[in-house]
């Protein structure tokens, strides 16, 4: 910065005048590249914010649009990636089944990232670009900052993943498909027990940066409590961390008998795999987070034998499961994860809702504004026959599902591929 | 005692992965008094590259997904490739972020910032190829146990191996630079760069050099970090790339035992953190950072600046 | 237009507060002194905010605008308070030692607030209150902001402390020994800076209903400084353009993604790599332009261009003074 040269400031005060024609010139420079980049956009992402209700008012070819909200890069898409997944095969699959009572549907892709301004960024494109509805975002932890975007917008919300406490309280337009984790988590914590019934000590690991992980968590520690058994500590973590080395230290020093993790993928099974290093032998229950293929490019071998609670599975005998069973390993062969199987879900939520609200009052006559508002009460209504078993909503928009697994990661001797068991 | 051990042990472990990725930081610090913020991009290229040429495949997110090498390196050939790929790496760096600036005798600043571009470009180029999956080696310690009893504490067998290689590093390099002609030319040109190449020195081809070694070097400690947690995603060295900014300014800037001392000081500190404060670990080092600056900015082992008037 | 400056609103206010934190970096710069620290007291501000107005004066429906200025009040003291004692303690740095310290003090900002029960831990603070009914209102706030900020930085570089800056940046010593107060010169230009930061981070909070440490991290500072280095760090209008062009170009990239006319890898490309863009521009705008854009040479080429339209046709163009 200490240059020798003329010094600008001292330099400019000798043209004193002048000022008046550079200020006002500099600003419509400012002004002008923001408007000459905005002057070349395409109109296709104007769509309405005001309710002129274009696609409904359309011919009958008109597709209806549904929103995507899910991570597709950052970390968090190892999560997002299989929503996607899900999401697409959900598209194909209705569409081929005359979409909403004779048109189709086109599902409309914003990625979130994986921090809450990108989901409140794509949700507020998903809305702007005239969806009836959107299915998203991936984290809890993100929903809590786009969800209320949605509710001021009057845009139903189905949440395919979101688990943590609260978020179908965020409002009356925001529902999910995904059980909460109070309803979940204690069931590995059976599992466990009952393969293990000399259980008597617990260690407990969580990523407090994290929404999701810190509500799981709570459940967590609760059951272990409930179920008598010794907590002997409670580790904290980042999503963002790679060396466990002291949490895993802290942990074994209490010789545990049961570890639970709650975190995401990259992190819960880095986790997982530095405690198998250090010679833990005990059993490991993974949380939510780490219930995704994804992570056994990251524990490999050492992710043999974690315990996560499930609540999709692709064994379930019903007819739209065996079919979503078919269309999903013919195109990804292997076994459909449970983001994916709650992703087709959402959409079938949405198209089944909007037909059968098309049947009542025919959806092409309804403005924009109208139809999502429509179209949310009618999902709350409706009772959905998914590849999740039979669900229904209650009132503030909480799954309703009678069925739920455990699941018990099984790895091959090459410690590259592995899958899933149910064991109950 | 078992448990002051531990996490003694803890923490020279920790300690020795951010003293590896401090080395190549500082050797450029001290020949041309910038920080190169690409170290930490060269650092995950060099972890990818190893995974590449053990011939592993790739995951189906990204523009090369699901592709392999048609061959396959054992583990140690894999490491040496990837290192000398990453120290390449640092001589295109040289040559398109800071060569330019250096030629032009610019601030120390915008060479910063031009490196920090130079880093976002590249990791996101690894994630576009790439995707943003994790990714572990197979298997890099071939049949050597998991872990270490050292008395009643126990150690990863991995970071037992990165101790020793960043001891072993630590000593060559300051054999290199103390003991040998192109040591003497890189003191030269880091004392004042004119003077040394009006006495005859190729100072382009030095500053290459130095960055082609600090390049094995972050190569080589991406792949050692990698071999212990794990390749988490393209910006996996980006963390890293802050607090070794603690630990070069600790052991004091452009000194390389320094730098070693640095890490290992601050992974002790950060062991040692009681459990009831464990959250604020992160804090650690970046608390050092900001009272050594306070009280003594040449670090432990640097010698003080004077002011030039 | 109106639809289309409705569905950007975000996206403007954003770019708006864009400029200003490029303000609140570019107002230490001007005393020489490289300060990272802004996104840490952008952060305190927004925090300020959230916690005032979910706990403190929690009110059902639209949040009132005179509350939202009391909280910029707030956070414009404790900003302040914070930025002099950082600035009292820092200045026997310099360089890139006070880079540094200024970046530690960010980390260990961002590693409390990620602790604090009252900030919410590490899940942040949700539902903030909303003063207006869209984005785009939010100009109400940022504008002024803006305007106020540039209008002030502009005149500070004719008065007497302004021209103490300047005269602290090209040589301290020298400034000292021609009898300018440097320790009041440059935590005075420390604290500005911060305060801006604050009064962004209050706008901010409310803007997007949501908090967190996220928001006040090292990529922020580099971000902002980029502003300042890209857009011009020379004069005021610099950082202003910088803020305003640097916010908007990923979204343009990724709205260039969408464009139909290019093929998928490209379009890929645009969407998934603009990082890539941005870091290459970054690294040549360096090379090519270390001075930034707009340049006070630049200014001058602008304003003799609009002279020469306004003189007389008849008159002799003068000799072109020496720039």
């Amino acid at each position: 910065m200490g240059r020798t040269t003329l010094s600008p400031a001292t330099a400019r005060s000798t043209r004193s005048r002048g000022w008046r024609s550079r200020l006002p010139v500099a600003l419509a420079f400012s002004v002008l590249l923001t408007a000459c980049g905005a002057g070349t956009e395409d109109d296709g992402g104007n769509a309405a914010t005001d309710d002129t209700g274009e696609n409904s008012g359309g011919t009958s070819g008109d597709p209806i649009l549904i929103g995507i909200g899910v991570a597709q890069t950052s970390p968090v898409a190892l999560l997002g990636q299989e929503e996607v997944v899900g999401a697409k095969i959900a598209e194909t699959f209705f569409n081929d089944k005359e979409g909403v009572n004779g048109r189709p549907i086109k599902l409309v892709f914003e990625d979130t990232g994986g921090d809450e301004n990108g989901a409140i960024n794509a949700f507020n494109a998903l809305i702007g670009k005239g969806v009836v509805g959107i299915v998203g975002p991936t984290l809890s932890q993100q929903a809590n900052a786009a969800d209320p975007e949605a509710e001021r917008a009057g845009v139903p919300v189905l949440a395919p993943s979101n688990t943590a406490k609260g978020i179908p309280q965020l409002g009356d337009y925001i529902a999910r498909v995904s059980a909460p984790v109070s309803v979940v988590a204690p069931l590995a914590v059976e599992q466990a027990l009952s393969m293990d019934p000399a259980i008597s000590t617990v260690a407990v690991a969580y990523a407090q940066n994290d929404a999701f992980s810190s509500s799981e968590t709570a459940t967590f520690q609760e059951t272990v409590k409930a179920k008598k058994l010794n907590l002997a500590t409670v580790q904290t973590f980042q999503t963002s961390d790679t060396d466990f080395t002291a949490q895993a230290n802290a942990m074994l020093g209490k010789k545990p008998q049961l570890i639970i993790v709650s975190g995401l993928a990259a992190d819960g099974g880095n986790l997982v795999k530095q405690l198998r290093e250090l010679g833990y032998k005990g059993l490991i229950i993974g949380g939510n987070g780490l219930n995704t293929t994804n992570v056994f490019p990251v524990c490999a071998k050492a992710c043999d034998g974690v315990l996560i609670a499930q609540a999709y599975s692709p064994a379930y005998d019903n007819a739209i499961n065996k079919e979503f069973l078919a269309a999903y390993t013919a195109g990804q062969k292997k076994q459909p994860p449970q983001f994916s199987a709650q992703t087709f879900t959402a959409v079938q939520v949405f198209v089944e809702a909007l037909r059968t609200l098309d049947k009542e009052k025919p959806i092409k006559d309804m403005d924009l504004k109208t139809l999502r508002t429509e179209l949310n009460q009618a999902v709350l209504k409706g009772k959905y026959e998914t590849p999740l078993g039979p669900i229904a909503f209650d009132p503030e928009g909480e799954i309703i599902q009678e069925k739920f697994y455990v699941a018990q990661i099984k790895m091959g001797a090459d410690g590259q591929s592995g899958e899933f068991t149910f064991v109950r | 005692m078992g448990d002051f051990l531990q996490k003694l042990l803890n923490g020279l472990a920790i300690g020795s992965v951010y003293a590896i990725f401090a080395l190549g930081y500082t050797l450029v610090f001290s020949i041309l008094r910038v920080i190169n913020f690409a170290h930490a991009a060269i650092f995950t290229v060099g972890a990818y590259l190893t995974y590449a040429l053990t011939g592993a495949r790739f995951g189906f997110n990204g523009i090369l997904k699901n592709s392999a090498l048609p061959f396959e390196l054992p583990f140690w050939l894999a490491l040496l490739g990837g290192a000398l790929g990453a120290g390449l790496l640092g001589i295109v760096v040289e040559q398109v972020a800071f060569r330019p600036l250096r030629k032009r005798g610019s601030d120390p600043l915008l060479t910063l910032v031009s490196s920090l571009g130079v880093a976002i470009a590249v990791v996101n180029i690894v994630q576009y190829l790439f995707g943003a999956e994790n990714y572990s080696y197979q298997d890099p310690l071939g049949g050597l146990p998991g872990k270490v009893d050292i008395g009643p504490a126990g150690i990863r067998t991995v970071q037992v191996v990165i101790f020793v290689v960043s001891m072993v590093i630590v000593v060559a390099l300051t054999l290199l630079i103390n003991r040998t002609r192109i040591g003497k030319g890189l003191r030269a040109v880091a004392e004042d760069a004119d003077t040394a190449r009006l006495l005859g020195i190729d100072t382009d081809r030095l500053v290459r050099l130095s960055f082609f070694i600090s390049g094995v070097l972050g190569g080589l400690a991406g792949t050692l970090i990698a071999m212990s947690v794990g390749i988490a995603g393209p910006s996996f060295g980006i963390a890293f790339g802050l607090k070794g900014l603690a630990v070069i300014v600790l052991g004091g800037l452009g000194d390389i035992p320094g730098a070693v001392v640095g890490g290992l000081v601050i992974g002790v500190a950060e062991a040692f953190v009681p459990d009831s404060l464990v959250s604020y670990r992160e804090a650690v080092a970046f608390v050092v950072l900001l009272v050594m600056l306070l009280v003594r900015p040449q670090g432990l082992l640097g010698r003080a600046q004077v002011q030039k008037v | 237009m109106i639809e289309y400056l409705n569905s950007y609103g975000s996206l403007i206010v954003t770019m708006v507060l864009g400029a200003v934190l490029g303000l609140s970096l570019y107002l230490p710069l001007m005393a020489g002194q490289l300060s990272l620290a802004s996104p840490g007291f952008y952060a305190l501000g927004g925090y300020v905010a959230a916690i005032l107005s979910t706990r403190t004066f929690a009110t059902d429906g639209t949040y009132p605008v005179p509350l939202v200025l009391l909280e910029m009040l707030v956070a414009a003291v404790l900003s302040g308070a914070l930025a002099v004692v950082v600035g009292l303690s820092a200045l026997r740095l310099s360089g890139i030692y006070l880079a540094l310290a200024t970046i530690a003090f960010v980390e260990i900002l961002r590693v409390l607030s990620l602790n604090l029960e009252i900030t919410g831990k590490a899940i942040g603070i949700f539902q903030i209150p909303q003063p207006f009914g869209t984005k785009l209102s939010y100009l109400w706030l940022a504008g002024p902001l803006l305007l106020a900020a540039g209008l002030f930085t502009w005149r500070l570089e004719r008065v007497r402390t302004g021209r103490a800056f300047a005269a602290i940046r090209e040589d301290e010593l020298a400034a000292a020994a021609m009898g300018i107060d440097t320790t009041r010169s440059k935590v005075r230009a420390f604290v500005i800076g911060g305060v801006l930061a604050g009064l962004a981070g209050v706008v901010a909070a409310h803007l997007t209903n949501t908090w967190n440490a996220r928001q006040g991290t090292f990529d922020a500072s580099i971000i902002y400084l980029s502003f300042v280095l890209i857009g011009g760090s020379r004069t005021f209008l610099g950082p202003i353009a910088g803020g305003m062009a640097l916010t908007y170009l990923p979204e343009w990239l990724r709205e260039r993604a969408d464009s139909a006319l290019l093929p998928e890898w490209a379009g890929q490309f645009l969407r998934d790599g603009r990082l890539i863009i941005y870091g290459v521009l970054l690294a040549l705008s360096c090379v090519f332009f270390p001075r930034g854009f707009i340049t006070p040479e630049l200014l001058e080429r602008i304003k003799r261009l609009a002279f020469r339209r306004r003189r007389p046709p008849s008159a002799q163009p003068k000799p072109e003074s020496a720039a």
